[in-house]
């Protein structure tokens, strides 16, 4: 019974909690421009509204259109049923290895930017092209640096690999930092954060995410902006989790659960603050400027696969 | 070759050799034949000679017809060929006289060598005798190679063909009729081959000489 | 079921295909009989010879039949192991769906081409390819070898008056005959090593062989059957052969023909030659790795579907021999549990790319004839008006750029595993190109998909970009048939991939270098365990575990918003009218990729603009071509064909037209003879 309880909890966690951090990041990018900000449950009510709304679907359009939010929601959950939470003791031996991981969001991804195409418009084109372009190239670096901590755990179900790396000692922990760097170049390039895409721009000219869904209404849209959402939530907790995984409980009993889930949520907001100071400090690059980044982050994580053992 | 004795076949050997070596000098295409038709008497008669003792009608039907094309048609058909095209003899030969002989004396010597001891040691008889076919097969092919002459270089063969036949007559190969009738069919064949050929080449370019035609080659 | 693996059975089999090759070509000035007696023999040909194979698969036994011949090196023998029933399973199951196919798609022929010789080389062809993958004998294997490549050419060159057509047979001839010089040349190695033909002695006979027989061995057979399989830099002639053929013989080339040079790879590497070396299944690494890097790569840069598809199949024999190499090095190094695994995922990735492979191709096939045109760049909204064919190709696209829960997902799955495993317990030099084969690998899946959302997308999806595309409609019922046929094949072999995985390690395992190893668990909810948990999947679960999440959210948002409306609108235009040059273009779509990796690549751009007036300040019409640079026909191609031309043209003076020469030289040769005598005796 416990057990059904904690994985209602795991499968519900991400979707729940993702809006917040996003609008918990945006709210920090503000706060640091002088601004006051919107506030953090913003995104709740934005999701709220946009399903309240009628949607608006071009007459070019097909059923790839239409279908592409919902199945691009479920890969997310999915995918959120897979990651380490809260306890060790959760095994999901089933979809929890990492490479299903990194295909199911390649399956989102591909779904996208068939969206993008679909509607025929100037933008959601060369949107689809240029997400293409840097989730191609991003792959490399991500599948190498959660090899790492794989290889270090003896495992690569995703759920099980924290329980080895919390006991890692520092002085051998080289190879985790490389691949946590590797990683979160793959984690901004994923999520569309800077220095790949401005997630919150209106001009066409630099849009990767935003121009692919830019004929998107109505609830559709609230299901895309979630579902964006909930990467991003995904990706900050695997960073948080896999290369930092002290704070996890490893039994399913209350309260070592309730503590970890505390210690996730402030990992979670570390990390948001990192991010939202990342994005301020630094410029969005030029698109041909990324793929040198992104190789980069591969032969890092090439590095740290190397260093294993 | 029980009929004859040593020296009759010895001559007969250096009937076909000399017709063979001849056949390099002669000044007329009508020389060349009748030293061919002499050549073709002799291998007739060592043929008779060597079937003597196991005649078989299949035998006696296939040494007929040998002699038959090789002393009688072959050459009717030469001097036909001749007189159609009132063909002249023309220049004749890539090196001159002395030069030839030179060529001949080293390929005789070559036959005299211990490089052809263990060729040698086939011999039914006198390891002489398969010499002189052998060397008669070298000239004839020299022959060949040495002539202008289109009709030259089939005589040349022609001759190639006797010597082969002496060689296995001399080696003890003639135990079957097969192998007469074989050179037989062949012979005519290739007569019959040369004869169209040599009509089409000079119908074509009004000559029968090689070294006209190489221009033509490409 | 014995009977089903009985030799009758087998002959019957090829007597059906025999059936089909003579009925089209006595029926070939009535088009549609040769159409329908051709294919559907050959249908019913391969449906036979699926049933057998799968009968020798399941039961496990070994039939080994024929008959000698006369002469002593030629012996006309057939021995079915699980190798060669496993390959002869995917011909067949290929074979089939493609001959459906043709059933309508040949009717675009009637009254252009003959279609009794489209019947008669492609049932020659089908029969040739089941004798290559199960013939004994080396001799025999040749024969078989060479049928196929004759086959084939005629089909490729079948559209004779298109001179494209024509080039590309030409090529394509000869650079499978060179390299079957040197698979010539390997067997006369093997010959002279063991003095027997057959595979089986010859198997035992070469663990005498020296080391270095045993690499020339090697190296010509992985150059000669290489050239078949299309690995880089050999692949020149598939990316103008295969587009050249009919559909479904495309299908079946790229699907299936380039498999049987993996076939022979397999055999020789791990069961004829004793004891692989270290550095071959490096070097299959390498070119396995530069292959499905460079083939991705190539094809983002087409603008023909089908050329397109053609170099996906060269990413994918590089994926495959990624799986192949890594199981040679693990033979080698005597770890050979690791070895069946390897060879497992390269063994289920030649079954996945068949499968969609095919599909792709039976696609493209149906849209090129409702079209009329190849060009990438006309197409557009076809989703609308073909809207079976396009589900089918996305299915198919989505296969090969390895999502879930499809197939090319598991099989890829899979050669990571392998390729962890090595990373893992090798040491460091084999490990770091273990690590450069993971991230080539990881590239490649990337880069295909990006391809394939351009392929998909420009074709199917948003508005018609030309007048002939606007008025295509969809195709017959055999050819949606056929490729329903396939994307069932494909999802199932995605949701049983446990089931498949423990079929395959049955296979790989019977090979002699590995002996029976164990490639994976395969327990509980149909999961897949490798290497005692190091990693473990349930293909079904994700399925089911994306349908549950779909239907959910669905439900929960169609109660939130059930009194929402949805309105059609048009697609925002800025203003202006949406016209077809509004949308992304295929060169524009794939052209910052081909920039990223312009060294690699080398594309060329040429401008050519005419001017109204003579100062040229006032442009009338301007055109760009951007392409390429064909790298492999300027470095290697071209100065090897000026070498041979060069050392022919020195050769041409021997041949100078003079009787008396050529007399002189058999003159010399036999005076050289008589010395040569001399010296021996």
């Amino acid at each position: 019974m416990t057990q059904t309880i904690f994985w209602i909890i795991q499968i519900l966690l991400i979707p729940v909690l993702s809006p917040f951090f996003i609008g918990a990041t945006r709210r920090i990018k503000a706060r640091l421009q002088n601004r006051a900000g919107a506030s953090s449950f913003q995104p709740y009510r934005d999701i709220w509204k946009l399903l309240h709304k009628d949607e608006v679907i071009s007459e070019d359009a097909s059923w790839l259109f239409r279908a592409a939010p919902y199945l691009i929601f479920a890969t997310t959950l999915v995918i959120g049923a897979s990651i380490p939470l809260m306890s060790t003791a959760l095994v999901n031996s089933y979809t929890g290895d990492f490479l299903v991981v990194v295909y199911l969001l390649a399956l989102g991804t591909f779904l996208l930017a068939l969206a993008g195409i679909d509607t025929g418009g100037a933008f959601g084109g060369f949107g689809s092209s240029r997400e293409m372009l840097v989730a191609a190239l991003t792959e490399g670096g991500l599948v190498l640096s959660l090899l790492t901590v794989a290889l270090i755990s003896g495992t690569t179900n995703l759920m099980a690999i924290p329980q080895s790396i919390g006991s890692v000692p520092f002085s051998e922990s080289l190879p985790v930092i490389l691949a946590f760097i590797g990683f979160s170049i793959a984690m901004l390039a994923e999520t569309c954060r800077y220095p790949f895409d401005n997630p919150s721009t209106h001009l066409e000219l630099t849009m990767i995410h935003e121009a692919m869904i830019l004929e998107y209404s109505g609830k559709r849209l609230a299901l895309i902006e979630w579902s964006s959402a909930n990467k991003y939530l995904i990706f900050i907790t695997l960073g948080a989790n896999l290369f930092f995984p002290r704070g996890m409980a490893d039994s399913l009993e209350l309260a070592p659960v309730a503590l970890a889930l505390a210690v996730f949520l402030i990992k979670v907001g570390i990390l948001c603050v990192a991010v939202a100071l990342l994005e301020s400090s630094i410029a969005k690059l030029r698109i041909f400027r990324l793929p040198d980044l992104l190789f980069t982050s591969f032969v890092i994580s090439a590095v740290a696969v190397g260093l294993v053992g | 070759m029980s009929y004859l004795n040593e020296t009759t076949m010895l001559a007969l050997a250096t009937v076909i050799f000399a017709a063979a070596g001849l056949l390099h000098f002669t000044q007329k295409y009508s020389s060349s034949i009748r030293l061919y038709m002499l050549q073709s008497c002799a291998i007739s008669v060592l043929l008779i000679a060597s079937a003597f003792d196991r005649l078989t009608p299949l035998l006696v039907v296939a040494i007929t017809a040998t002699i038959t094309v090789k002393v009688l048609i072959a050459p009717y058909f030469f001097f036909g060929l001749i007189k159609r095209h009132e063909l002249k003899f023309s220049v004749s030969a890539y090196l001159n006289t002395p030069v030839t002989l030179v060529a001949i004396a080293a390929l005789l010597l070559l036959t005299r060598s211990d490089l052809f001891s263990s060729l040698a040691g086939l011999a039914a008889v006198d390891e002489k005798l398969l010499r002189l076919a052998f060397a008669t097969i070298l000239i004839s092919l020299f022959l060949s190679i040495n002539r202008r002459g289109a009709l030259s270089q089939v005589l040349g063969i022609l001759s190639l063909e006797n010597g082969i036949v002496a060689f296995a007559l001399f080696a003890g190969l003639e135990e079957s009729p097969g192998f007469q009738l074989g050179i037989t069919f062949n012979i005519l064949i290739l007569v019959v081959i040369a004869t169209v050929f040599a009509s089409m080449i000079f119908r074509k370019f009004g000559s029968l000489d090689v070294s006209t035609m190489k221009k033509l080659k490409d | 079921m014995d009977y089903f693996t009985s030799p009758s059975v087998f002959y019957a089999i090829l007597a059906v295909f025999a059936a089909g090759a003579t009925g089209a070509l006595a029926f070939r000035h009535h088009d549609r009989a040769a159409n329908i007696l051709g294919n559907s023999l050959a249908a019913a040909g391969s449906l036979a010879g699926l049933l057998f194979s799968g009968a020798v698969l399941l039961e496990g036994d070994v039939p080994a039949f024929g008959a000698g011949s006369s002469f002593s090196l030629l012996s006309i023998t057939f021995r079915l192991d699980q190798l060669s029933a496993f390959f002869m399973m995917v011909i067949c199951l290929i074979a089939l769906l493609c001959s459906i196919y043709a059933l309508g798609y040949v009717r675009h022929y009637y009254g252009r081409y003959s279609v009794g010789m489209l019947g008669f080389f492609y049932n020659l062809f089908i029969a040739s390819m089941i004798l290559v993958a199960t013939s004994h004998n080396l001799l025999f294997f040749l024969i078989a070898w060479e049928v196929m490549s004759l086959a084939s050419y005629f089909l490729v060159i079948y559209e004779r008056r298109e001179s494209a057509s024509i080039r590309a047979g030409s090529l394509y001839f000869i650079m499978t005959h060179a390299g079957t010089a040197f698979i010539v040349f390997a067997f006369l190695l093997m010959y002279q090593a063991t003095g027997s033909l057959d595979f089986e002695a010859v198997a035992q006979g070469m663990a005498g062989a020296s080391p270095l027989v045993r690499n020339a061995i090697f190296i010509s057979a992985l150059v000669g059957f290489g050239v078949k399989a299309g690995i880089i830099p050999l692949h020149i002639w598939l990316p103008s052969a295969h587009p050249a053929a009919p559909s479904h013989v495309s299908a079946l080339m790229s699907g299936v023909m380039i498999k049987t040079g993996i076939y022979m790879l397999v055999r020789i590497s791990l069961e004829i030659l004793p004891g692989p070396f270290l550095w071959w299944g490096l070097v299959l690494l390498v070119i396995g790795g530069a292959s499905s890097l460079l083939g991705v790569l190539y094809a983002l840069s087409e603008h023909d579907l089908k050329r397109l598809l053609a170099y996906h199949s060269i990413e994918n024999i590089g994926i495959i021999l990624l799986g192949l190499g890594g199981a040679i090095v693990f033979s080698s190094a005597g770890m050979n549990s690791l070895a069946a695994l390897s060879l497992a995922a390269a063994l289920f990735h030649t079954l996945n790319h068949a499968t969609f492979k095919a599909l792709l191709f039976l696609g493209a096939g149906s849209v090129i004839a409702a079209t009329h045109t190849r060009n990438i760049e006309k197409y557009g909204g076809l989703i609308k008006l073909m809207p079976q064919t396009a589900l089918f190709f996305l299915i198919g696209s989505m296969a090969i750029s390895a999502l879930p829960p499809l197939n090319g997902f598991f099989s890829e799955w899979l050669t990571f595993q392998a390729l962890f495993q090595g990373v893992i317990s090798l040491d460091v030099t084999t490990k770091t190109v273990f690590i450069l084969a993971v991230g080539a690998l990881a590239f490649t899946s990337g880069l295909a998909a990006a391809c394939f959302v351009k392929a998909f997308g420009i074709t199917f999806l948003a508005r018609p970009r030309s007048e002939a595309v606007s008025r295509a409609s969809e195709t017959g019922i055999f050819p949606r048939l056929a490729m329903a046929g396939l994307s069932i094949a494909i999802i199932c072999l995605g949701l049983f991939s446990g089931a498949v995985v423990r079929l395959l390690s049955g296979v790989g395992g019977s090979l002699a270098n590995i002996g029976g190893a164990e490639a994976a668990d395969a327990a509980g909810f149909e999961s897949v365990s490798v290497q005692n948990g190091f990693a473990s999947i349930s293909m079904p679960a994700v399925f089911i575990g994306i349908g549950l999440a779909a239907i959910a959210i669905t439900a929960v948002v169609f109660l939130l918003t059930r009194r929402r409306q949805t309105v059609i609108g048009r697609t925002w235009d800025c203003g202006a009218d949406l016209t077809p040059r509004m949308e992304i273009t295929a060169t524009g779509f794939s052209r910052s990729i081909i920039t990223v990796c312009r060294r690699v690549l080398r594309p060329s751009s040429e401008t050519e603009i005419e001017y109204h007036d003579a100062n040229r300040y006032f442009p009338k019409i301007g055109e760009v071509t951007m392409g390429l640079h064909d790298v492999y026909r300027t470095y290697i191609y071209r100065p090897l064909q000026d070498l041979l031309t060069l050392l022919a043209g020195y050769t041409t003076k021997v041949q100078s037209g003079n009787i008396n020469a050529y007399i002189l030289y058999i003159f010399i040769t036999l005076i050289a003879l008589l010395f040569l005598l001399d010296l021996t005796t």
